[in-house]
């Protein structure tokens, strides 16, 4: 038996040696993500991690080995592996090249080998084809265009995935999270495309090493800057400009990325003539420092602020800003190690000068994070780390803004977090045909002390009135102030995380996976679109932690030109909060009162039709979904919310069709056209009317019954490249866009009040964009 | 704070516009609406209304009054106060309400009892109007401010009315953030003009009412898309038959503070 086991080791240790480096793009030394480094004799491969790094080991031999990226030359070297080699090399663009690419199906089978499923990269390349309004490049509606998400509207921020609510998205940029992605109430996201190098949207079989919210997960990378020469690029638009300045501080070692972006002031709101502002603006900035091989530092940045005046009446500015600090480590060949320390903040201010009143609120968090990637064998590779995150949730404080303002000053109770995490994950290629990926993660939430915690009879801070049939809120009958150290309420919870893909044959694969996901901070908000003072509160005495746990299964199969994916789902979500009727959430300092729990669910259909090359390029995404929420009544004496019925979510589309398509005529000219078509997105209306204090008063159906008209448009999009050939440094181009061709009015919201002019009741419709006819000049040198 | 909201609507008048459609709308059954209130005004009078009507279709122009309903309140020692039918659904009586007394009304309409006990709120008197003639979003229009002083260190709350031939102002107001403080009501409506004349109501309420009308503002003035999730509010009044068919509307006594201004 002994002898057995010994010789199986041994016939399994044979020499073996590893196969390491990072993938940089040629001309720019940006490391490259995603890069299929393949080792056909072996039918095996891996591929660059975030930093560009892969590391495989195989036994002593000579191989060939090729490395290769969609959008760039395939390379290829010849390697005599007889002891652990480092082999760094840089890629050409396929653009700069008049060549066809060379082998594209190896890289797609590997996609279909990896039991990664249920995710969307999208290049900064393709977003900036896509037609969208006002003719600025734009990530999230960019994502909107793919199956399984969605948002709740024009007009509305953030977005929707799978079902989920805006608050369930890990919304990452360069590993720090952001906690608003939308400028001007979704006009336009927060991310300038130019300084973005790639970026994925996880919609499930979510790893391990990413946790803290229940519905997806859009990591963002920025680019790194160009280590080898100076270079600029930009945009000047009808409503927003922006340039992007890279180049290195020291040549091969350090470089650094500016950007910045800013809508102009004045733009939106040009109906009145006096001082009335809406306008963005963002900054990116970036250093990288190769200190040598084994050790590189990234120092990032990201700023952006929103402002909202009228007149001298009010005035809104909020926004996010985030810094942190990265040091990727070689410990070996085979062992990456990332250190990154974040800090990020949202805040939001509002000041009400007609009143004299200042609000401001907002969240902090400085976040630690330890991540590891062991490349054990070829077969295997292990993934592990930690992460502990310092919130401080600024519930909001008022202020008087003038000597004879009425307002008192006035703060709401601060709040403090800790959430912690470990995780592994690991990949294994079980077999020929099944590769799995499984790992764990256990996160623990410790609600830290405050000042003036309410306490309750029967910690009940909610209280059912039988007679009138309605929630109101209990009284506190004592409030205790904690230190700061102290934990006044923990959570822990295991999160597995399970995923695997089974190889039918070359171009085909079967995958499934079930992930469950924490969620301890949750956005406070009952209005039918979020907003930007949607405040995050964290899970305490009185908010559980949402849990959430989702099954997914896929079909994916590549065609010589084409790849089609279908994918179905599963979610269900524990502890999902539900407010009670006619809530008031606005500086309210006992958030408890108002609040119940409930659950949501989703599920769905999605297909992806995909054509990747050629003169004609683009996809056809649909989704056929139900999202939707219960919030039952505690006991058999309540009613809950909406008599304890499932109801659909504000964002549930039941179907939502994407066709986006670019055609590339002639080197001077290139096409593109989007066609949306979405279900109407639900809505409250009114069933009856009645007057009190003589004034009209909707009676309202149950939540969410009736819909809005079925949302459609079709955007078009030319682009014009005056001199391809140009061998100057300055390249330019004009972008022609058309938003909503055939001017369609699709409807944000309807509102039914009564016309005080004519004495009877309306319903008005409420649209944003008509046709919308734009043009961007976008050059770089 | 409501008015957040709707200065933040106001950006979505950038590109867009807003038309009258038509929709077809469910119809919920018809209900009981009471509106009921004791009035104390500065001055001594009182004035004691109930109006009844039912609920209708959103899109109807009429609303339907009750004209056969039995109305009364008695008071907490017993004693019966009977109402008359005056018109368009009105009952009227002559009650002078006084303070820490229980009043509760008692409705018969269609052999079902309805019922609401309330007690008199008192309010502080306004004191002042002032006029600006740069407000507004345009930064254009006449806004007026009828000023008066929060008793500090109690929880209080307010119905505030502006009231002229242009049209109304209405808000509910707690005094959580200006306790203590002088504050003022707010009226603002287009058109307003030298030499109008708005009279201004400032109502003492309860937490209740405060939560109730806040909400049927909000309502009233439609759900645009940063409003809350919209639903049927109700009041204090329970029907005592039948607990599932229940009526809309409140039973209010409110001390009123008047005051009349003239446009400058």
């Amino acid at each position: 038996m002994a002898f057995l086991f010994l010789g199986s080791i041994v016939s399994f240790s044979q020499e073996k040696f590893t196969l390491s480096g990072t993938i940089s793009e040629n001309g720019t030394g940006e490391t490259l993500i995603g890069v299929n480094v393949i080792i056909p004799q072996l039918n095996t491969g891996v591929v660059t991690n975030q930093y560009g790094f892969y590391s495989i080991t195989l036994p002593k031999g000579e191989y060939e080995i090729l490395y290769s990226s969609i959008g760039f030359i395939t390379e290829k070297a010849v390697i005599s592996l007889s002891g652990n080699i480092e082999k760094s090399i840089s890629l050409n663009l396929e653009t700069e090249s008049l060549g066809e690419v060379l082998i594209k199906s190896d890289v797609e089978t590997l996609n279909i080998r990896d039991p990664q499923m249920s995710t969307n990269s999208l290049s900064a390349a393709t977003i900036k084809k896509i037609p969208v309004v006002f003719g600025e490049a734009d990530v999230i509606k960019s994502l909107t265009l793919l199956p399984g998400v969605s948002s709740a509207g024009e007009g509305a921020s953030g977005f929707n995935v799978r079902g989920g609510a805006v608050d369930q998205n890990l919304v990452l940029l360069d590993e720090a999270t952001l906690y608003n992605s939308s400028h001007l109430f979704g006009f336009f996201s927060v991310f300038n495309p130019d300084a973005i190098k790639d970026l994925t949207l996880y919609k499930g079989g979510i790893p391990a090493r990413y946790g803290g919210r229940v519905a997806s997960v859009l990591d963002i990378y920025q680019k790194d800057g160009n280590l080898k020469k100076f270079s600029a690029n930009g945009g000047i638009g009808l409503v927003a400009s922006r340039l992007l300045l890279e180049g290195p501080i020291k040549k091969d070692t350090a470089s650094f990325l500016l950007g910045g972006r800013s809508s102009y002031a004045h733009l939106f709101l040009p109906l009145f003539d006096n001082d009335n502002v809406a306008y963005f603006y963002d900054l990116n900035t970036k250093i990288s420092y190769n200190l040598n091989k084994n050790n590189r530092f990234y120092l990032s940045g990201y700023f952006g602020r929103d402002v909202i005046g009228i007149s001298d009446s009010f005035e809104n500015n909020f926004g996010n800003t985030t810094l942190n600090l990265r040091w990727n480590h070689l410990f070996s060949e085979k062992l990456f190690s990332n250190l990154s320390i974040i800090y990020s903040d949202y805040y939001y201010g509002l000041d009400l000068k007609f009143i004299g009143f200042q609000f401001d609120t907002g969240i902090s968090n400085l976040n630690l994070k330890y991540d590891f990637s062991h490349f054990i064998s070829e077969k295997v590779e292990l993934r592990y780390g930690l992460n502990s995150i310092y919130y401080k949730f600024m519930a909001g404080e008022i202020s008087p803004t003038s000597g004879t303002s009425g307002i008192n000053a006035f703060k709401l109770t601060d709040k403090y977090a800790f959430e912690n995490a470990i995780y592994v994950e690991t990949e294994l290629k079980l077999t020929e045909k099944l590769t799995v990926q499984a790992g764990l993660r256990f996160s623990t939430f410790n609600r830290m002390g405050q000042d003036a915690l309410n306490i309750y009879t029967n910690d009940n801070p909610i209280l059912f009135n039988e007679t009138l049939q309605i929630y109101q809120k209990a009284t506190p009958i004592d409030t205790i102030s904690f230190s700061r150290n102290k934990t006044i309420k923990s959570f822990a919870n295991l999160e597995p995380r399970f995923s695997a893909a089974y190889r039918l044959n070359n171009t085909s694969s079967l995958k499934a996976s079930y992930n469950r996901m924490a969620q301890y901070i949750h956005i406070i908000s009952n209005t039918t679109s979020p907003t930007p003072f949607d405040i995050y509160a964290p899970s305490g005495k009185y908010i559980e932690p949402q849990l959430a746990d989702q099954v997914a299964i896929g079909y994916f199969k590549k065609f010589e030109n084409y790849s089609m994916e279908v994918e179905s789902y599963y979610k269900i979500v524990k502890n999902r909060l539900d407010y009670v009727d006619d809530a008031d959430l606005i500086a309210n300092n006992a958030i408890e009162q108002i609040l119940l729990t409930g659950k949501a669910r989703a599920y769905g259909l999605e297909f992806l039709f995909k054509k990747t090359t050629g003169k004609l390029q683009g996809w056809i995404a649909y989704t056929v979904s139900k999202s939707e929420q219960q919030t039952p009544g505690r006991n058999a004496s309540e009613p809950g919310i909406n008599n304890g019925d499932w109801y659909d979510t504000a964002w549930d589309k039941t179907h939502n069709i994407a066709i986006t398509a670019q055609y590339e005529l002639t080197d001077k000219w290139s096409f593109g056209a989007n066609l949306i078509y979405q279900t109407g997105r639900p809505s409250t209306f009114p069933s009856g009317q009645y007057e009190y204090n003589n004034i009209v008063i909707p009676v309202y159906e149950s939540r969410n019954s009736s819909r809005l008209a079925d949302f459609h448009h079709l955007d078009l999009s030319a682009t014009w490249i005056p001199k391809p050939n140009s061998e100057k440094r300055w390249k330019g181009e004009w972008v022609f866009s058309v938003y909503n061709a055939y001017n369609r009015r699709n409807a944000a919201s309807i509102s039914f009040s009564e016309n005080t002019d004519i004495g009877r009741n309306e319903a008005v419709r409420f649209s944003i964009f008509g046709i919308i006819p734009a043009i961007t000049y976008n050059f770089k040198f | 704070m409501k008015k957040i909201l709707l200065f933040i609507s106001i950006l979505g008048i950038l590109y867009s516009c807003e038309d009258v459609i038509d929709v077809d709308l469910n119809e919920s059954e018809s209900r009981l609406v009471i509106d009921a209130s004791m009035n104390l005004w500065d001055d001594g009078n009182f004035q004691t209304t109930v109006k009844l009507t039912t609920t209708a279709p959103f899109f109807d122009e009429e609303i339907p009054f009750v004209n056969d309903a039995f109305v009364e309140i008695i008071d907490e020692n017993g004693l019966i106060l009977p109402f008359v039918y005056a018109e368009n659904g009105i009952y009227v009586s002559t009650i002078q309400p006084q303070s820490g007394v229980n009043y509760t009304l008692k409705i018969r309409y269609q052999e079902e009892i309805y019922t609401a006990t309330e007690q008199l709120e008192t309010v502080a008197p306004l004191e002042f109007v002032e006029q600006k003639n740069d407000g507004g979003f345009t930064g254009e229009d006449i806004e007026l401010k009828a000023f008066f002083t929060d008793p500090a260190n109690i929880e209080n709350f307010y119905f505030f009315e502006g009231l002229s031939v242009r049209g109304a102002s209405f808000d509910a107001l707690k005094d959580e953030f200006f306790d203590g403080n002088q504050i003022f009501g707010f009226y603002f409506v287009e058109n307003i003009e030298t030499g109008d004349e708005v009279i201004f109501n400032l109502y003492g309420i309860d937490e209740q009412f405060y939560n109730y009308m806040f909400t049927l503002l909000q309502q009233s003035q439609g759900d645009g898309p940063f409003e809350t999730q919209p639903a049927t509010v109700r009041g204090n009044i329970i029907n005592e038959t039948n607990l599932n068919n229940y009526p809309l509307g409140y039973f209010r006594i409110s001390e009123v503070s008047t005051i009349s201004y003239t446009v400058e």
